[in-house]
């Protein structure tokens, strides 16, 4: 909190004497045009409310910056917590039924296309542009533009930098004579089927699958295998590519790993996957990097100081390990909102490097993962968790992402219930169950 | 006796009438206001948004005729559900019923002052449906549930056991659920019945050589026959509509097994914005469920008149 202080109290040094300096320059050139987005000092907010929508995983995130900005600026935050998959539709009966009472909300990224269409959010393209206190080079770069742009403008500014890794329990993997993580998803599945044969009579498996019938869970479990085989969702020009030969390889190397993994895939969510790995059940899971945060601070874990990590495997062709996007939280303003300003002057305290450094290391864990190239290499974060900033840095060399225009969340949800089908051996082949996705993909997508 | 036409001069005054008339309007005007607020205004609206292109920011943009009911009905997966949705509710209210009934002769003939059964047999009722779905998941949780420690008592193996992740077993156990939850409703209203009846004849039959299951087909049966009818009709109803135990179980999975249409319904219109489409899924479950309970209404009429 020290050099956060600190931090904040140079920036405003330098804020006010390049004001101070271009008054001066104003003033000589006697034009007195006020500037067009003056920021948000200290108090200037004091007696104003703020009501902000976030999701169950960010409510530890949620707390601390209710608490930091009411001591910044006076005003105070409201806090509405709601599940992870129900905060888009949440918003967007909010703005649609004109009760108006969210001024700013946090939803997964894949759903910003269809609340803008829907007029439920703020078109924030001038006012990112003219606003350079946003640092817009610094976020990351994979991360900036599909959590934030729809058809050319922006909607957003990055919150949660989620990107998946693969977490090993180290004792697991001793025990069964395995020395090296998986570097592929065909070592991954010899490594898992090994395991799974040696301990599961114990209750020990070689992996947990997030396999429940969920867009983030299911989804993001096929989004991994996606990137590493190196295939995409739709190509450059946002046209449908899910029934390529890398993303069959992809739906095929799940459906063969859910055989050997914690019993049931299609019962694990979150809560039970994240549980299984606390309890040393399970030798591998792929989750966010801020799991690693929560092996070492979560008092229910039994894993703390047992755990590795490593990048997503890779498949097929493709040898180069890539960041999957499968979750990520972005920052929007309700369209219908009368707090615009204090709206904006929140989610640049909230997206601010600062900010975004110290909730990346914070104790308890707040959920929250580098979205900022600052906060990634920052110095806090490289020593408290050197691991989890290296795997992490797989982001600034590109990633894969899900579609984020309109229809993007009918898209997902269409992928998921095939992949249910798929991995219950009801959707055929991975091919068939695929080229059904691609069909519906291109009539509502393009 | 006042002749009636001593009273007409007062209604022809015209203040009278128009007072009563304004009275009358007032008495009624809760019931109108309950059936414009509660039923006409929903209707129009799913009607309106079901022949349009409507998402959950702005219902209504487009009239699209019936391209949403175009789009339903080619859905394999909409399809299915229907007819998984229309088995699932007849074969709980079957089983529901007869369990019910049984186990309201059965307390009928332990106790007539079984207050303390009664009670508990409400627990169910009075439990939310969530912590229901819960507790029943927790029933099947491969990994120490109840089920699978049981099993693993008479030396079964378990994991291998995970009905909720089984295609063929995720909605019967779903329905166990629901049986649990809702026969009692059953059993307290068919033991009501079974109060009503009418000692007397009971015993008279019973001294005529009447007993066992004769006793209850000429006897009991007729009295109670309306009122099974009558609770069938509305645990037909009630389970056409289920989704609580489906959304906490199973998540309308594996794959697509136990996705009911109330389901779809839910993860068209919040999940994927599509209020058009789901209005579609809506009406058309309508006709549906119309079509399955009218003739059990039928019935239920005849049983209670016989």
């Amino acid at each position: 909190m020290t050099s956060r202080t600190t931090q904040h109290v140079r920036r405003r040094r330098i804020v006010a004497a390049t004001a101070s300096i271009a008054a001066a320059a104003l003033a000589l050139a006697a034009c007195a045009a006020p500037a067009e987005n003056e920021q948000a000092g200290a108090g200037d907010f004091a007696g104003q409310s703020l009501s902000a929508l976030l999701i169950t995983s960010h409510e530890g995130a949620a707390n601390w910056l209710k608490e930091n900005f009411e001591a910044e600026t006076g005003a105070t935050v409201e806090l509405t917590i709601v599940p992870y998959d129900e905060i888009g539709s949440t918003l967007a009966l909010d703005q649609q039924s004109g009760a108006n009472t969210i001024d700013v909300a946090a939803p997964w990224y894949v759903s910003i296309g269809d609340l803008a269409a829907g007029g439920s959010i703020q078109d924030l393209t001038d006012w990112i542009s003219s606003t350079p206190s946003l640092e817009e080079d610094d976020f990351i770069q994979s991360i900036y533009d599909p959590y934030t742009l729809v058809d050319g403008q922006r909607y957003g500014i990055p919150f949660d930098g989620d990107t998946h890794v693969l977490f090993y329990n180290k004792e697991i993997l001793e025990r069964n004579g395995i020395t090296e993580p998986p570097a592929t998803w065909d070592e991954y599945l010899e490594d898992v089927k090994t395991i799974t044969a040696n301990e599961s009579a114990n209750g020990v498996y070689g992996s947990a699958i997030f396999g429940q019938k969920s867009p983030l869970i299911l989804g993001a479990a096929y989004a991994n295998r996606l990137a590493g085989f190196g295939g995409t969702f739709v190509d450059d020009d946002g046209k449908p590519t899910i029934n390529s030969p890398e993303a069959v390889a992809a739906a095929q190397a799940l459906v063969d790993a859910v055989p050997y993994a914690f019993p049931t895939p299609a019962e694990t969510d979150f809560g039970v996957g994240n549980g299984a790995w606390y309890d040393g059940k399970v030798a591998f899971i792929e989750n966010w990097t801020d799991l690693g945060v929560g092996s070492e601070t979560n008092p229910d874990s039994t894993v703390a100081g047992k755990w590795g990590v490593t990048t997503l495997p890779v498949g097929g062709d493709n040898t180069e390990p890539r960041a999957s996007l499968v979750a990520g939280f972005t920052w929007v303003i309700s369209a219908n909102t009368e707090k615009t300003d204090l709206a904006k002057a929140f989610i640049e305290f909230a997206a601010s490097s600062e900010v975004n450094s110290e909730l990346i290391v914070a104790d308890p864990q707040t959920g929250i993962d580098p979205n900022r190239v600052s906060s990634l290499e920052s110095d806090a974060y490289g020593e408290k968790y050197p691991e989890l900033q290296n795997v992490n840095r797989t982001t600034l060399n590109g990633s894969l992402a899900w579609p984020t225009g309109e229809n993007a969340t009918q898209a997902a949800q269409i992928l998921t219930d095939e992949l249910a089908k798929l991995i219950a051996g009801e959707g055929g082949t991975a091919q068939e169950t695929l080229d059904r996705v691609q069909a519906e993909w291109e009539t509502i997508l393009g | 006796m006042a002749d009636a036409t001593s009273v007409r001069p007062r209604l022809s005054s015209g203040l009278v009438p128009r007072r009563q008339a304004w009275a009358h309007r007032l008495v009624i005007s809760p019931t109108v206001l309950s059936i414009v607020v509660l039923g006409l205004y929903p209707l129009l609206f799913i009607l309106a948004a079901a022949f349009s292109d409507s998402t959950l920011g702005k219902p209504f943009r487009d009239w699209v005729g019936t391209e949403n009911f175009e789009l339903v009905l080619a859905d394999g997966d909409i399809v299915a559900s229907f007819a998984r949705t229309v088995l699932y509710a007849l074969a709980i209210s079957i089983v529901s019923v007869i369990l019910g009934v049984v186990i309201a002769l059965s307390l009928e003939r332990a106790t007539r002052s079984g207050s303390v059964v009664r009670t508990v047999l409400l627990l169910p009722l009075i439990t939310p449906p969530v912590v229901v779905g819960t507790l029943w998941k927790l029933v099947f949780n491969p990994g120490g549930g109840l089920l699978d420690t049981l099993l693993r008592g008479v030396g079964v193996e378990g994991a291998s056991v995970a009905p909720l992740s089984s295609t063929f077993w995720a909605l019967p156990a779903i329905g166990l659920a629901d049986v649990w939850q809702w026969t009692p409703l059953i059993t307290l209203l068919v033991y009501a019945a079974l109060l009503t009846q009418d000692g007397a004849v009971t015993e008279a039959a019973a001294l005529d050589g009447a007993h066992g299951f004769g006793l209850f087909r000429h006897i009991t049966w007729p009295a109670i026959a309306g009122t099974v009818a009558a609770v069938f009709f509305v645990r037909l109803v009630i389970a056409l509509k289920v989704f609580d135990l489906v959304f906490i179980m199973t998540s309308g999975g594996p794959g697509q097994a136990s996705t009911t249409t109330s389901y779809v319904i839910y993860q068209v219109a919040l999940k994927e914005f599509d209020v058009g489409r789901a209005s579609a899924i809506t009406l058309l479950f309508a006709v549906i469920v119309t079509l399955i309970t009218l003739p059990v209404a039928a019935l239920t009429r005849k049983l209670s008149h016989d």
